[in-house]
């Protein structure tokens, strides 16, 4: 296996982008990337593009092959890589595997999705197409109707308060204020959203027990990437990034037939996988960005890839340590919460917040000083298919 | 007349683990043969929420939906038919049916539906 290197990162603003197609997202997304790695005029060997919705939302398939035509890229092999959520984070892992074993040696992963296309209404009924058809999709159960029930357990288990989920809620909407790239770019105060008697109306109940403001929104957007073995990496312009670990799990569709339900099992093994082969601990980690759906995944999260012990993620948020300058700076980005989860990009945008961590190549109110390695999470499903990769700066 | 639950759970003839819903392989021991188990009794609820923002096909103000198992230890999700300010406990025994959950293409979909005892 070949040492994979990040060579070039590009994103566009996440949001509501109504002058674009998702196609012009996914190429302005992949342009970028190109120029980033200096391969502006050049070709690439292969393409992975993650996205969820394109035939369900867009009435269009086979987008891959679609893009690679649009970029001339061809003759370059192309595949769409759907896997829900996770959908950016298996793009990420296909043009790793197709690195590292030797086949391709330049490789475009790019991920995108346009979900404002379609009323709240329809883009809830399509993200909640990936519960089970039978024993949960006809009730009307919705994905924060499910946070909503797991939290519930979480709290009642390991003490969450509505105080740590508005903790996070804080510090990932103030990130998204310091982030061009983030579609709510609106600081929240805890007056407005939880002491307040107003914030009764201004931050709503959405699934019991969670509110308005502990989901993330529904947003439009694409990131991408490029990948070389680091071995033919000649005097890179950049500071070079290796993807030093990775991990992949699954687990019951139904979170009830999960043992106990509150243990997000596949998180654990995903991000153990991905320590080990980098030969990291949770401790070596400087910088993460975590899949913060709703602001509880952020605190298990936490707690399930070991930077804090079961319990004491929700206190973390409320006494800073995850914040810039704390012990784990998690969703500098703004997260899924406020950069926004346009569900086929945000794997793939998660590694290219790292990357940048990683170059030194933010502005210091978002730069985490000296980072040298970097997690993600990319939490598929409701936790039944999670990807974790740990990102490495190499030394020059 | 009251409908009979429409869920069938199966039980691993080589472990015993209980599945629902159906795998083609015992997720404890990858055993192929099931024997077909019906719910029995009223069913404990294990955890619910109350959904505002609602799904393509529910034309309504909210839904409440739980997870219960049965008295036989069969776990499935359903709705729970209570109005918005009814204060459902995690523990309390709910009283199981099959009703309309939703409708599909002018036809009613069956489901689980519970209601509290008293």
């Amino acid at each position: 296996m070949r040492d994979v290197a990040i060579i070039g990162v590009g994103m566009i603003p996440f949001g509501r982008r109504d002058e674009d197609t998702l196609m012009d997202m996914l190429a302005y997304a992949s342009l970028k990337a190109l120029d980033d790695a200096g391969l502006g005029d050049k070709s690439v060997d292969a393409v992975y593009v993650g996205n969820m919705g394109s035939g369900a939302i867009q009435h269009q398939t086979a987008i891959a092959s679609t893009l690679v035509d649009r970029l001339s890229l061809l003759p370059a092999a192309a595949d769409t890589v759907e896997n829900g959520p996770a959908s950016g984070g298996s793009a990420v892992k296909n043009g790793l595997l197709a690195v590292a074993s030797g086949y391709y040696d330049t490789v475009l992963v790019v991920g995108g999705e346009k979900m404002r296309e379609v009323t709240g209404w329809r883009a809830t009924d399509f993200v909640a197409t990936m519960t089970h058809p039978t024993a949960e999709y006809p009730y009307g159960i919705t994905l924060p109707g499910m946070a909503g029930m797991f939290t519930r357990l979480y709290m009642e288990k390991y003490g969450v308060t509505r105080e740590h989920l508005v903790a996070v809620a804080l510090k990932n909407q103030e990130m998204g204020t310091r982030n061009p790239y983030a579609h709510v770019e609106m600081a929240l105060s805890k007056d407005g959203i939880y002491d307040n008697p107003a914030a009764v109306v201004n931050n709503p109940v959405v699934a019991d027990p969670l509110h308005l403001y502990d989901a993330c929104p529904v947003s439009d957007g694409a990131a991408a990437l490029i990948l070389c073995p680091l071995e033919k990496l000649k005097n890179p312009a950049k500071p070079p990034v290796v993807i030093a670990g990775f991990g992949q799990a699954t687990d019951t569709q139904t979170l009830q037939e999960r043992d106990d339900p509150t243990d997000l099992k596949a998180v654990t093994l995903a991000a153990g996988q991905a320590f080990e082969m980098a030969k990291l601990k949770p401790s070596d980690i400087h910088v993460a960005e975590l899949h913060d759906a709703f602001t509880i995944l952020e605190i298990a999260e936490s707690e399930h890839v070991g930077f804090f012990k079961k319990g004491e993620g929700g206190k973390a948020v409320l006494a800073g340590k995850t914040r810039l300058g704390g012990q784990i700076p998690i969703n500098l980005s703004g997260g899924l919460k406020a950069r926004g989860h346009p569900v086929g990009a945000t794997g793939v945008a998660q590694v290219v917040d790292i990357v940048w961590q990683l170059r030194n190549e933010l502005p210091k109110d978002r730069q985490v000083k000296n980072a040298q390695n970097g997690l993600t999470v990319n939490f598929g499903g409701f936790g039944n298919n999670v990807l974790s990769f740990v990102l490495r700066r190499v030394q020059q | 007349m009251k409908k009979k639950i429409g869920i069938v759970a199966y039980k691993c003839k080589k472990c015993g683990k209980l599945h629902f819903p159906y795998h083609d392989r015992c997720l404890n021991c990858k055993h192929r043969e099931f024997d077909q188990v019906e719910p029995q009794g009223n069913a404990k609820l294990l955890t619910f929420t109350r959904i505002y923002n609602l799904p393509w096909g529910f034309d309504q103000r909210y839904l409440t939906i739980g997870v219960v198992e049965f008295e036989n230890g069969i776990r499935a999700m359903g709705q729970i038919n209570v109005d918005e300010n009814y204060d459902l406990k995690v523990g309390m025994q709910l009283l199981p049916g099959w009703e309309p959950v939703r409708v599909q293409y002018g036809e009613n979909v069956y489901g689980l539906k519970l209601q509290p005892l008293f």
